[in-house]
């Protein structure tokens, strides 16, 4: 129920930004990761007294216990959240909404192709890739983590953190790839995909940043996924986690039966 | 037999615009040619018939089958140009063509030459760096590489220049020799006279007429029979009016250009 060449096609097409986000996301986690430092910690411990709110709002805490605690703080409230989001927002659009737009759709639905494998081999290649991008990540942290500290990091836990990442960015690509099928003119796919999204995280600092505004927090679905939470093995944590994933599977789904019913004006 | 069949075919998208009740029917291995002017509903006809379209009402069918439930069946036997082709840009011609025969799972590779020859088209270059000409022709390659049974053809010779515009209108005529089925829309009398048996005309989103070609030249000719003082007279007058002497009688007939016929259904006047 896939279009291999399809797939090939689209596949090649996401491997340019698929690099760039790789390069981005080597560098910040190997930067932060040789920050893990008693030393440093104060320095950056110091930043969080002086400005706790902006801190805390990209998700920057004081006194991460361990290893993996300083990784949740510093990379797990900003880096690894918005680059990811980024290339589902990028992706998501241009998979479905940028060929119904163009007209070039025309190529793909006029041939012996239901239009459910079409949707369906380019949600493929959109999950492909946040599966790239979570699996490297988790590869560079793994690396930077034993040849820096060797042994001090809680694999495991580093496992079920990022599965937990893996099912956040399903979910956000999953808003991406409807909001694609649905619109088909790509100034409306736009709006929806990369904004629901991006308002969400903006919520989610806001919640971060005050105590006023906590209550923010019951708005933005990146509440769904606790870092701490997970790395603890809170129950609570991995039934976020779990939502978000269901969610993410009725968003696709959704996704390739409004395509597959939708009137093409290509 | 019938191989495409439309039937009071409804789509309004207000304001008038739309298709409203158009019915007509296109039987096996017969070239039918779709005339109307911009914006009278001929793309969104065929958009119909690609299953692009959900009918509002009324029923499209081709062999039998619905345009729309069994779309993906109907399409391993049809050729599509769309009326403005939009490619992959990043791709190069023979790239795009290499991938279109995959998408297909078709093997094409000797049509495909046979066919880039015929246009003379180089296909190496970037799709993003052609010229519309040669963008018109690589759709072409397109939609006749898997050798379809049924073509459907929206104004496939826009963008190419009258020798290529006789190469394709000679392309049809064999593929019409091999029983295949043609539906061609254009706002251009002579390729639709050249090349269709029967003609459609649509207007304002309404079926005007549906005649064969033969028929509608028919009716619009006309015969006047002159009668010239003596033999000598009435035989310069037959060759240089291409008329028929009989003594010294001679008799003309003026044949209506399709572009007339147009008009009259139009109601416009000539100018316009």
């Amino acid at each position: 129920m896939i279009s291999m060449a399809l797939f090939k096609r689209e596949l090649k097409g996401s491997i340019k930004l698929l690099i760039i986000f790789c390069a981005i996301i080597t560098l910040y986690v190997s930067v932060i990761i040789y920050m893990y430092d008693p030393q440093m910690m104060k320095t950056l411990d110091g930043f969080v007294e002086a400005m706790p709110e902006l801190m805390a709002s990209v998700g920057m805490k004081a006194n991460a216990a361990n290893l993996l605690g300083f990784m949740v703080s510093y990379l797990y409230g900003f880096i690894l959240l918005i680059f990811p989001m980024i290339f589902c927002i990028l992706r998501g659009n241009a998979l479905i909404a940028k060929y119904v737009d163009n007209g070039s759709m025309a190529l793909l639905a006029a041939a012996p192709i239901k239009r459910r494998t079409i949707a369906f081999t380019q949600m493929n290649v959109l999950v492909s890739g946040i599966f790239l991008l979570v699996l490297y990540s988790t590869i560079v942290e793994l690396v930077c983590a034993e040849i820096g500290f060797p042994g001090e990091l809680d694999i495991t836990s580093l496992f079920l953190l990022n599965g937990g990442l893996l099912c956040l960015h399903l979910f956000i690509g999953s808003i991406c790839f409807l909001s694609s099928c649905v619109f088909s003119d790509t100034k409306y796919s736009l709006a929806f995909g990369a904004g629901i999204p991006a308002f969400m995280y903006v919520l989610q600092m806001l919640a971060n940043a005050g105590e006023d505004a906590e209550k923010i927090k019951y708005f933005t679905f990146f509440t769904l996924f606790h870092p701490d939470g997970m790395i603890a093995g809170d129950s609570s944590a991995a039934a976020g986690v779990l939502i978000l994933f269901a969610c993410a599977v009725v968003l696709y789904v959704l996704g390739i039966k409004v395509f597959e019913r939708k009137d093409l004006y290509v | 037999m019938c191989v495409i069949k439309i039937e009071n075919l409804v789509r309004d998208y207000g304001g008038g615009n739309g298709v409203f009740d158009v019915s007509f029917h296109v039987n096996k291995g017969e070239a039918f040619g779709f005339l109307g002017p911009n914006g009278a509903g001929k793309t969104t006809t065929i958009r119909h018939l690609m299953g692009f379209l959900k009918t509002q009402s009324g029923k499209c069918t081709i062999e039998g089958l619905d345009c729309w439930k069994e779309r993906e069946m109907i399409q391993a036997r049809l050729g599509y140009i769309p009326g403005e082709i939009s490619f992959f840009e990043d791709m190069t011609g023979t790239e795009f063509l290499k991938f279109i025969a995959e998408y297909r799972k078709i093997d094409a590779q000797n049509r495909k030459e046979e066919l880039l020859e015929r246009f003379e088209l180089n296909p190496k270059s970037r799709i993003k760096k052609m010229s519309k000409g040669m963008k018109q022709k690589l759709g072409i390659v397109a939609a006749f590489m898997h050798d379809p049974d049924i073509l459907i053809l929206d104004e496939p010779t826009s963008g190419l220049d009258p020798l290529m515009q006789s190469r394709f209108i000679r392309l049809i005529a064999e593929e019409k020799e091999h029983g295949k089925t043609v539906l061609m829309s254009s706002h251009m009398f002579e390729e639709v006279e050249r090349t269709c048996d029967r003609i459609g005309i649509i207007q304002k989103g309404r079926m005007i007429t549906v005649e064969s070609a033969a028929a509608l030249h028919e009716r619009h000719t006309r015969s006047y029979t002159v009668a010239l003082e003596n033999e000598t007279d009435a035989k310069a007058f037959a060759a240089d009016f291409d008329g028929i002497q009989n003594g010294t009688n001679v008799t003309v007939t003026t044949k209506q250009s399709l572009e007339e016929i147009f008009m009259n259904y139009y109601g416009g006047s000539k100018n316009d």
